[in-house]
This record gives structure tokens, sequence and C-alpha cells, in this order.
């Protein structure tokens, strides 16, 4: 089942096609991941899927539902999660009172003024965090978790919306080889459970072609390529411009 | 070249290097490994003076620099690439140059704007570009190169392959190879092991604060139970 | 045609003279990021000292401009002592300590200059050089006006070079952007800083010097030059030279025009156009959005509800306070009241300013609105006390959401100062509309309710009242409520990204903490039966700023504590010394160096030691 539908996407800063013409689609339980050069336009694409940015063409169909232009608050609504290249996450809560807070706003109970926050969703909010095995952390402050441990916990805060889809920028940035499989594998198992589609970009070829169902791939704002590992790894356009000769990547093996 | 003796730094008040010991010969390019807050990038900056060392011996050049000012130890020839590369972005090619140049040393010719042009030749092409308009890999480039019009003794990249593009990264390794081959020492933090076994002759691993593993890429590449431990995918 | 020339030339000085002032301040905070409150102060002492040096100069133009030179020259060496001495070793606080240590400096240079200077205005005998007119369009223009206003292109010209086309300025601008960094790259960035702070001083002392032949030294000139210079660098754009050349031209256009055609808005002009400004232009004219400053100190700490130990400190507090007037004599008790409607007034600045994160410079708005309020309400409406109570809150809290829409668009400096010309605004009205207000009588006999004239029922019920509000803004906070506003101040993406309307937070809050200094101003206009303009003053504005920085942002316990303890300092310093504002400042600015948390942040670091990290 298509849960994202992208067709057509144009964006241009001040004269410069940003994104050009992109279109794709992910489906449910689906990981497709998004490569290209830095500053091929997949920052761009992101935020136009996630509502930072209006696109200036296209269509982008969540549940065949055009959401293209909606604030990001809207999208959110409309059942769609996200975490940053830099793990964003409120740094004078706890780990609990971080998804507690998103749960409150998913739930419509951020107008209230009396009983506690604290009060609310505990064992919604420690689900969650089992989920991402960061329940036995849920005391502590979120600022001074690891970093492998504060992308977990904004993993935990993009799920508290069940969402249909999630959004990733650059998920395992910053992390160590072992975490980085350890966080997608997670994100795979819960995708796969929970009928969850997934679009991330990446840069780790280990990661991109160790998990992703699909590729595709943008160039100057194009999409030039789309398909599954293999077929992109013997793309030589992709190897071209993107790829390389693979010996800083973990070469061309298939 | 550097010789780091039982060094322990805090930050704020977690203690992050309990006792960080090794020595990096002269010439050598080496690779500092570790998980994630095991200590890498403190280790980095307790080198330059960003965090100030609690306790412990960092000679570097026949002097004892722990303690020193950043600036201080940055001139005694210690060049510092951080994470997240910290172009000024306001500020064009050739004023981000600027602000890196120091004197001559050791009787070796300066590294001038255009010997750096030769080796990123993308950096020649837009002198009077900001840093701002610039895109990861050539910020990255611009950051080595900044760094380079000091003419360092020992340069310290903190992760810089981090968040660029496969091709670039390439590059990257290359440029680290020519820069051995003019005798510039290397002490690189990196998470990519491809691109480490690329560049480096020796590695050292550290773990929780302390140096685990110390010896050359080829032993750690020959020792089973330290490359699936500290190299795996 | 004539007028306008001469007006158009008037304008011309001093916008020139303006632009020395807010070159400094904006070259200042570019590169430290420090706000400096005592800008003012260094052109006022540039004043005084200017005239201890050109009354022993001779009286020629050259001995003059050599007089002016060294007074920047002594101006810069008294920054360099400043920075060195005291702001060298907060950068790395946080960003509002060093704004409360800059006004510790503010209040030790006006006893400094008093002491030295003495209380009369001084001022400099007009030699005949500088009594000289040339004749333009049949209009006289002083030639000293023409040269003034030749310095200001001139002196843009000389920075604008300095920074473009020299190593230093590449430097400084590089370390306007991340002194780490550049520290890392082999560069002393501590003699860097100091050379830009001397450098700001040393142009705010000429101005101030050169500010004389058309004027004198005195004791307000501090006050007055930082709020139009820092009018100046808010219009412009923060950081941005260029755009304070423009702001000054165009402030000062404005202002001599405006003089003539509009006397009355005279006094809020600058702030209208500030407000207008700002509202079209979130950044100013020139600036940019401010990339969030690196390093630790502005990272939020955790918030939690206060231990058993603090709590039971509050009760015993509470209770000792309850039991006050049983021993209390009358001005004891007049303190007390004070200290109880202080409290409420620096909460419900703490509300907006920590979990909303927005720093206001014109909280007296609301608090006046709110004795405003009240007083309309017994005098004009003739309703009673309890009434009043309501509306005073009520109004200053409908102020606050129509005010709010534009103030919630803003962010960090430009915020605070949109607050502060909303608060200006207040002010004018209440000052001018002399026949509804009494202006700067005030409106007299706001007595309470028969009920309540006893002092000690009228102190109880105050008590009760602010206590009241206290722990219901707390209960407010910790509700999820208050969670979603910090939610939106510690990470504004993450909190969009969870669908979290960040404007509809913070404007709540603003109103909610617009409604508790209303009610605050109320309770003050009876008890002290009267309202005056003083009410919505810059300085009652510092005052709540001050007690919320004392206490400490981070937690519900420090704006109380803040309130308690500057209150109390600030009776105890009037009756024991004259010198009142060289005691306070000293003792903010060893307050800051020594607690750089707050006192209750560090009271709770304390706590916290050894027990978790």
């Amino acid at each position: 089942m298509t849960v994202l539908a992208v067709a057509g996407l144009v964006k241009s800063f001040g004269g410069v096609q940003a994104v050009n013409g992109v279109s794709f689609s992910v489906a449910a339980g689906e990981m497709l991941a998004l490569i290209g050069p830095n500053g091929a336009g997949k920052s761009t694409c992101f935020n136009m899927l996630n509502g930072q940015i209006k696109p200036d063409s296209g269509r982008i169909a969540l549940n065949g539902r055009n959401i293209a232009g909606l604030s990001p608050n809207r999208v959110w609504r409309l059942g769609v999660g996200r975490t940053f290249q830099i793990a964003a996450t409120f740094a004078s809560m706890t780990v609990r009172e971080n998804v507690q807070v998103a749960l409150l706003a998913h739930r419509r109970h951020i107008w209230r003024f009396w009983r506690p926050a604290a009060a609310w969703f505990v064992p919604e909010a420690d689900a969650l965090l089992t989920q991402v095995g960061m329940r036995d952390q849920a005391e502590r402050a979120a600022s001074v978790l690891a970093y492998g441990d504060l992308k977990r916990l904004e993993l935990a805060i993009a799920l508290a919306n069940a969402p249909r889809l999630l959004l990733m920028d650059e998920p395992t940035a910053g992390m160590a080889p072992a975490e980085r499989t350890a966080l997608m594998q997670l994100t795979r198992s819960l995708a796969s459970r929970q009928g969850l589609a997934v679009l991330f970009t990446e840069h780790d070829m280990d990661v991109v072609f160790g998990v992703a169902t699909r590729i595709v791939v943008l160039n100057r704002g194009e999409l030039i390529a789309e398909g599954d590992g293999p077929t992109i790894r013997a793309d030589p356009r992709v190897r071209a411009v993107y790829l390389g000769s693979g010996v800083t990547s973990g070469g061309h093996r298939c | 070249m550097l010789n780091v003796a039982d060094v322990h730094s805090y930050y704020g008040r977690a203690h992050i290097l309990q006792g960080v010991s090794f020595a990096l010969p002269a010439g050598a390019v080496m690779v500092l490994l570790g998980r994630n807050g095991a200590g890498k990038s403190t280790t980095m900056k307790t080198l330059i003076g960003i965090v100030r060392p609690a306790q412990g011996r960092i000679e570097f050049a026949g002097a004892d620099i722990a303690g020193w000012d950043t600036h201080r130890i940055a001139r005694a020839g210690l060049g510092y690439v951080p994470e997240e590369r910290r172009i000024f972005t306001d500020l064009t090619v050739m004023e981000n140059l600027e602000v890196g140049r120091q004197p001559a040393r050791d009787n070796r010719p300066p590294w001038t704007p255009d010997r750096l042009f030769a080796l990123f030749p993308n950096l020649g092409r837009m002198r009077n570009r900001t840093g701002g308009r610039m895109s990861g890999g050539e910020q990255q480039m611009l950051a080595i190169a900044r760094t380079l019009m000091g003419n360092p003794r020992l340069l310290l990249l903190d992760e810089p392959s981090e968040g660029l593009a496969p091709v670039i990264v390439e590059e990257m390794a290359n440029a680290i190879l020519a820069l051995k081959q003019e005798g510039v020492t290397v002490f690189l933090a990196e998470q990519n092991p491809h691109f480490a076994a690329r560049v480096a002759d020796r590695a050292t691993v550290i773990e929780q604060g302390r140096i685990v593993w110390t010896g050359t890429m080829a032993a750690l590449q020959a020792d089973e139970a330290a490359r699936s431990a500290y190299l795996a995918v | 045609m004539g007028f306008i020339l001469v007006q158009f030339l008037t304008g011309l000085a001093s916008a020139s003279s303006l632009f020395l002032v807010a070159a400094g301040l904006t070259v200042i905070f570019g590169v430290t990021r420090v706000v400096n409150f005592a800008h003012g102060s260094l052109y006022m002492l540039g004043a005084y000292l200017g005239w201890t040096i050109l009354s022993a100069l001779p009286r020629d133009p050259a001995w003059f401009a050599l007089g002016v030179v060294l007074t920047g020259a002594g101006v810069a060496a008294i920054g360099m002592t400043i920075e060195t001495t005291l702001l060298r070793r907060i950068y790395k606080a946080p960003e509002l300590l060093q704004l409360l240590a800059t006004f510790g400096v503010v209040l030790i240079v006006q006893d400094v200059v008093l002491k030295v200077w003495g209380p009369d205005d001084l001022t400099l005998p007009r030699p005949r050089w500088m009594r000289a007119f040339v004749t333009i369009a049949d209009q006289r223009v002083p030639v000293y006006d023409l040269l003034t206003i030749a310095i200001g292109p001139l002196m843009l010209l000389g920075l604008w070079l300095l920074f473009t086309r020299t190593r230093w300025g590449t430097l400084v601008r590089a370390a306007t952007q991340d002194r780490e960094m550049v520290a890392a790259l082999g560069v002393d960035q501590r003699r860097l800083f100091t050379a830009v702070f001397a450098l700001g001083a040393g142009l705010a002392g000429i101005g101030g010097a050169l500010a004389l032949p058309d004027g004198s030294a005195n004791g307000q000139m501090d006050l007055t030059v930082i709020t139009d210079a820092f009018v100046v660098v808010v219009v412009g754009g923060l950081g941005s030279l260029p755009g304070a050349f423009l702001a000054s031209l165009t402030i000062a256009l404005l202002q001599a025009f405006g003089i003539v055609l509009f006397p009355k808005i005279t006094l809020v002009l600058v702030f209208i156009v500030m407000a207008v400004v700002l509202v079209l232009r979130p950044n100013g004219l020139l600036g940019r959005p401010l990339a969030a400053a690196r390093g630790d100190a502005n990272t939020p700490a955790l918030v939690r509800a206060a231990v058993p130990a603090l709590r039971w400190l509050g009760a015993a507090v509470l209770l000792l306070a309850a039991l006050a007037p049983l021993f209390a004599g009358p001005f004891a008790l007049s303190v007390l009241t004070e200290m109880a409607i202080a409290m409420l007034f620096a909460a419900s600045l703490h509300a907006m300013m920590g979990p909303g994160g927005m720093v206001s410079f014109g909280h007296a708005a609301w608090f006046g609105l709110g004795a405003y309020g009240a007083a309309f309400a017994v005098k004009g409406l003739a309703l009673s006390m309890p009434a009043a109570l309501i509306i005073a809150p009520a109004g200053a809290a409908l102020a606050a959401l129509l005010f709010g829409g534009f103030v919630v668009r803003l962010s960090g400096v430009y915020l605070a100062m949109l607050t502060l010309a909303f608060a200006q605004i207040v002010w004018a009205i209440m000052f001018q509309a002399v026949s509804v207000t009494g202006g700067d009588n005030g409106i007299l006999g706001v007595w309470p309710a028969a009920w309540a004239t006893d002092p000690r029922t009228y102190y109880w019920l105050t008590l009760a009242i602010c206590t009241a509000g206290v722990l219901l803004l707390r209960r407010i906070l910790y509700a999820p409520f208050g969670y979603a506003l910090r939610a939106a101040r510690d990470s504004e993406t993450r909190a969009a990204a969870i669908g979290l309307n960040a404007a509809w937070l913070r404007l709540a809050a603003l109103v909610m903490a617009g409604a508790a200094a209303g009610l605050a101003g109320g309770l003050t206009a009876f008890a002290k039966g009267s309202v005056f303009p003083g009410y919505v003053s810059i300085g009652r504005s510092v005052d709540a700023l001050l007690m919320v920085l004392l206490g400490g942002v981070q937690s519900m316990a420090g704006p109380v504590a803040g309130a308690l303890v500057y209150t109390g300092l600030f009776d105890i310093l009037l009756m024991v010394t004259d010198l009142w504002r060289l005691v306070l400042g000293l003792s903010i600015v060893a307050l800051v160096l020594i607690f750089p948390q707050g006192i209750a942040g560090t009271v709770h670091r304390l706590w916290l030691r050894g027990r978790e990290a």
C-alpha cells in the first residue's frame, strides 16, 4: 500500500532550481533511502515533505491526501513523524517528559493548565521508550544523554503520534558504525511490524545498502536513478556523481 | 612528535578522559577509533586546549602543553580541524585562509593559498565565495586548508568524512595521503572504517575514556578480535 | 525652504553623534555577544572626562581635537579595565547574566561620576571658532554642526576599511562568528576582545566629548543615550555597522522634523519607529537572524520541582510573613507589602522569560497598565476595590493580547527591545494625556476599600493574593501548557515537528504574565494610594529584570528569592548610605561573579553536588 506519493515536486530559491520535478513513492513497511551529493536537493525535498518549505509546484500525497504546502504541525497531525540531522529534543526535560510532551500534543491536551504534565500518559510514554530501548533511562535529563541514546529518544518522540510515515534526515550522523546499524535495524523492525513507511537520507553506504529496501538518487535537484541496492551500485551515473570508486565506502561489492 | 601520558578531562561534571596515554611518531597518519561518547572528540579538544585536562602530561614538540591556552598550543604547531568544520560562513575563502595564517616554521616552505589550491583544486575556483555558500565537501576542504595556513607540525582532524558524499570522502582521503607525502603528521578521529583503513598507517582505540588498543593499521587488520570489535560494520 | 534645510542639517549632526555611540555598541555586541548596558555610561564618562580635559587645554581647534582624541583614549582605557576585570570572566556565562553585570557597572559609574564631578551639569565655554556660522540658503548654520555632520560618514568609512581591509578586521569578523575556532587557529582571542571593547568604548568616549559644546555633561545622559543607542542598533540590525548608520540617519532626521511637526510625539517617536521596523523586519533593517551562540552555558538545565527542604523553607518564610504584622511597625509593614508585590511581579516576568524564553525589557508596561486600570476603576468608574483588582489584571492581559501578536514573532534582543518600545509608548501616553491620567502628577487618592484601610489588613490581603498568584503560575508551568511552552523554547524545530504552535503558546504566556504583572500593579496602586507614570518607567522594568536575574531563571524559586533579596537589599541600602547605587552595583557585579547561575540556581547546584549527574 502506498503511503507517500510525490509527483513533480519543484522548488527554486532565488532563481536556483533546488528541486526540479522529483517523483517517487514509499509503501507501508518500506525503507526508502534518498541519496545524492552534498547540495543535491535532499534537504529541500525533506523540508517540503515535512511542511517547513512550501513547494513551488507538485503534489505530495499522504494516503491519497495532498499535503503539499501545509504547516509542519498540520503535517504532523496527519501522521508524519520526523527526526533531524542533529537530534532535536527538549533539553530541560527528562527522557520520559520528552515523550510525554509529544503524546500530550498528539492527544491535543496541550491547553491544560492544572493537572501536572508529569502525571499524563506515563504507561504510554514508557511503552514507547521500551520500544527504542530507553526505558531504563526514563528519569535522566535529556541533556546528559550519549548521542546514540539521544537519537533513540528522538525516534521515540517521532513515533508518539503513531505516524504512517517517518522522515529521517541523516539518522546515523555522528554515530559509531555499530550504533548506526543497531539504530537502523531497530527502525526497520518497527517499520515492518507497524506497517510504517520510512524515508531517510544517509551518507553511510553500509547503512544505505544494508537496510534500504529501495534507493532513489538525486543530483542537482533531479532524480537520476531509482532501484534496489545492486541496481544503484551498478549505475555508472551514480558512481560518477556520488559513489566514486568505493575505496572509502566499502567497495562496490553486492 | 606527540606523547600523551595519563590525561584526565572533564566535560562539565562528566569524567570523559580517564587516563589517556599514547604516542604518535612524526610522519605517521594515526586514526583514533571508538564508539560515540568514548572520548574521541574530547581527546582532540584536550590536545588543542579547548578542554583543559585536569591531570596528565601532553608533550608536543619538546614542551608540556597541558593547560596552555588554545592559541598558544596552535602557535606551537598543532593544527585542529573540528567536527562540523566550523567555517567562517560570512568570510570568503581567501579571508578564511587569512585567519589561519601563521608564520612558517622549521625552515619548511610555508603553505600559501596557491599551494593549497593545488591540493584542493575546487577551492581555487571559488576564492571570493563566502563560506556559507559552499557545499559540505567544499567546506571540509576549506577547513583543512585554513588550518594548514598555520603551517602545523601535527594536524588533528575530527571526523573529516562525517556527512560527506562517498565521492567527496574519497577526495578527502587522497588529500590526506598527499599531506603525508609532504611530511605532515596527521591524527584523525574517524567513524568510517573504510576511510580509516585507506589513510591511516597506525591506529589507537579509545573506550570509556581509556586507550584499549594501539598499533599499526596492519596489525589491527590482522588481529581478528580487534578488527571485528573496532572496525566492524 | 531654509527652515527645512536647517532642520535637515541639525538632524544630520545628531545622526553623527548617535552613530558614534551606536557603532561602538554594535561592534561590541557583534564580537562579544555582550549586550552592553554600560555603553551609555562610557558615553557619560566621555562627556565628564572630556570636560575636565578640554577645560584644561587652550581653546584652539587643534587643541580641541587633541582633547577629544585624548578623551577617547581615556575612555578606551576605562573600557579595557571593565573588560579585563569583569566581562572576560563571564563570557562563558549565560547571556542574561552578562546583561546583569553591565547593569551593575551602570550603577557604579553613576555614583562614581557623582562623587568625582558633583551633581551639577557641566558646560564648556564656547570659543569663537565654535560659535562661527556659515550662511547657506540665507540660513545661519553653525560650523560645529557641519563638522559633526562630516564625522559620521568618515567614521563609518574608517571602520568599514578597518573591518574589511585589515588582517585585524578579518580576525574580528571571524571571532564574531566563532571565537573558539579563531583561538584554535592560533589567534589570542582574549586580546582581540579587549581591543574591540576598547575600540567601542573609545568611540563612545569621543561621542560624549563631541556632544559637550552643544550640551552639557550631566548625570542622566547615560540612560538617555543607552536607550537611543539601543534603538539605533536594533533598528539597524544587531552587529551591522551600515545598518547602525542608516538607522541613526532615519531616527535623527525623523526626530528633527518630528519635534517641529508633532511636538507631543517626540518623547516616543524613536520607539514608534523601532516598533514599526521590528514588526516589518524582525531582524532590523540590515540585520540577519543571529545564529545561536556556541557553548554549553545557554543549554537549559533540567527543570525539577523544588526539593522538600526548599518547600519547608518556603512554608516557614510564608508563616513568618503572615505573622509579621503582629510585631512589625508601619514602615516595616509597607516594606513587606512591597516585597509581596515584588514577588508576584518578578514571578510574572519569570514566566515569560524562563519557560517562555522571551526576555522583556518593558515588563513595567503591564504593571503600569494594571495600576492605572485600578485607579481608573475606582476614581473614574467609581467601582469597588475588588472590582478594580479584577480590572487591573484583565486590562493588562487584554493589552498583552493585542500587542503580543507582534512580539511573539521576534526573538532575543529584538523581542526584548519591542517590549521596551511598547512600555515607552504606554509611558508617554500616561505622561502626556494629562486630562485623563493627570500627567506627571498622576492620579491621587486611590485608597483601599473601607474594610482594608488598616495597613495590616491590606498587607494580609496582598500577601494572600500574591502568594496565590505565584502558586497559580507555578501550577500552570508544571501543567501540560507549561511543558509545551518550555518545549517550544528548548527546540523550536522539534516543537513544530510534534505539532506545537510556538506563537500561540508564547502569546498565551505573555497574556498570563501581563495579567499577573497587572495584578501586582493594581495592588501597588492601593498600597501607595496613587499612580504615577514612574510605574511604567524603564527603571521599573529594570527592577523586575534584576530580580529575576538575581534569583536565576532556571527555577520557580528564583524570582521569589530574587524579589525578596533585591527589595530588601534596596530598602536597607537606601536607609544606610547615600552611595546606594555604588553598593548595589558592586553587589550585583559580585553576585554575578560568585553566583553565575543566579541565587536559586547556585543553591540548587550545591544541593545536587555529589548526588546525581
